[in-house]
């Protein structure tokens, strides 16, 4: 009974507010789509849904704060550039899916699995930590020429005016060898 | 080491005369910032070598590939910004030997090197490409690499597009825009062409390699150098709604457990106090 109440308590997780379905993005030639995203040292196991833009141009969050999104208009994980995996630290109730994103490390594996039941493994670079107001677009969006990986969630102060974290964090991960 | 290896070393004994590195204590790299390297051998008549990639100065490799054949290109190594010593040798050949060839590469932190034997045995030289990471939105670039001895003199198009005229063995161009989108890439010489579809997405740069074919003629090899994202988000992402942060309005998942355990505690105490009771009461 008590389990359930604490089930009760943190998966009841609203959003935001009404989010637009992400708008289906061309497909990229090159690897399958990504399906799932399991940090074993996080204890990470996700679904992944699409992820595009919304009227402001900023990368949609995922509609549900217990799962993951890919930036679908981005190289998919396991091609070469850099593939974008956000998800949220918390939703209006609890922990959500990277609430312990910031305490990965160097060296840290990451599998995620794709559409085509193929798996990639990618390893921890760094993780870090950015103002919003200072996001580093290039170094997280930019062209890279491997297969690359960043996990983005949020960190920092919760500014309750704006109902928003201050800072990004990124987890920055390359295709292991 | 076969008898082809044994005769290209011997062919370029003056070469070997040469100290593999320059002992000298170089300054430790202190800048942070990493680059790419891939090596690759482009030299049609020159048998397969182990390559070195030495960072200036330390006698341990970096990164050693064995048996590198004609045609070979290794992925991309994120590595230290600064200067390194690439070195090949004959496969198999010990790794203390003197190299068949040897040159010294500086790495500037965010670029991307190819580093390639390119040429003929006789005139073997080993080439650093800087190789480009973004192309401008909505394009993609090529750049061609000429390393075919069978046609030496080739024309090189993507689609509709030349990439390449008259493009002579070992030359490299520069990179150009073309059309992002499913392509075809086709080289021609005076007796050989050779096609292959190509997928060039928005915002990635590409190396085609003319190569000699396995037994004759020519074929061609693509490089993805490096790919973005085609549209990029502006700004940081809202991936958190502050159920976890302090104070959190809606009584906050923390609070929550807070109650749920002193609701947990209360009834273990209730259940305590009672079995004590009735204990108490048995022994009475």
């Amino acid at each position: 009974m008590i389990l359930a109440l604490v089930l009760a308590g943190t998966a009841g997780c609203g959003t935001g507010g009404p989010v637009a379905a992400p708008a289906r993005a061309p497909v990229r030639p090159g690897v399958a789509e990504p399906a799932v995203l399991r940090i074993p040292s996080l204890g990470v196991d996700t679904r992944l849904e699409r992820l595009g833009l919304d009227k402001a141009g900023a990368l949609q969050p995922p509609a549900d704060p217990q799962e993951a999104g890919w930036f679908a208009a981005g190289p998919a994980p396991g091609d070469i550039g850099p593939a974008v995996i956000a998800g949220h630290v918390d939703s209006k109730h609890g922990p959500a899916v990277f609430y312990r994103l910031a305490r990965l490390h160097a060296g840290d594996r990451i599998f995620v699995e794709r559409s085509d039941g193929t798996t990639v493994v990618f390893r921890v670079r760094s993780v870090e930590t950015y103002p919003k107001a200072a996001f580093p677009t290039a170094e997280v969006y930019g062209p890279t020429p491997e297969a690359a990986l960043r996990l983005i969630t949020c960190g920092g102060r919760f500014d309750r005016s704006r109902q928003s974290y201050e800072d990004n964090v990124v987890a920055y991960a390359a295709v292991e060898a | 080491m076969n008898q082809r290896t044994r005769r290209l070393l011997l062919a370029l004994t003056p070469a070997l005369a040469a100290p593999l590195i320059v002992m000298a204590v170089a300054p430790a790299t202190t800048a942070a910032s990493t680059g790419w390297v891939r090596l690759a051998h482009l030299s049609p008549d020159t048998p397969s070598v182990d390559v070195y990639l030495y960072s200036f100065g330390d006698p341990d490799a970096e990164l050693t590939l064995k048996h590198v054949g004609y045609g070979a290109v290794s992925p991309y190594q994120q590595v230290a910004a600064g200067r390194y010593t690439v070195a090949m040798r004959g496969a198999g050949a010990d790794p203390d030997s003197p190299p068949v060839i040897s040159t010294n590469v500086e790495l500037t932190g965010g670029d991307a090197l190819t580093v390639a034997g390119m040429g003929r045995t006789a005139s073997l030289t080993i080439k650093v490409l800087e190789d480009s990471l973004s192309a401008p939105a909505g394009e993609a670039t090529v750049r061609v690499v000429q390393a075919s001895l069978q046609e030496p003199v080739v024309d090189v198009s993507a689609g509709a597009e030349s990439l390449a005229s008259g493009l002579h063995f070992p030359d490299v161009t520069a990179y150009s825009p073309v059309d992002p989108g499913s392509s075809t890439v086709r080289a021609s010489g005076t007796a050989d062409d050779a096609s292959l579809p190509v997928e060039l997405a928005a915002r990635s740069t590409h190396t085609i390699v003319v190569l000699d074919g396995k037994s004759s003629g020519i074929r061609l090899m693509e490089l993805t150098d490096a790919s973005g994202s085609s549209s990029t988000p502006v700004g940081g992402v809202n991936t958190g709604l502050g159920g976890t942060a302090p104070g959190a309005t809606d009584a906050g998942w923390l609070a929550r457990a807070g109650w749920i355990a002193s609701a947990v505690a209360a009834f273990g105490l209730i259940a305590l106090i009672r079995r004590a009771r009735s204990s108490t009461a048995e022994r009475a």
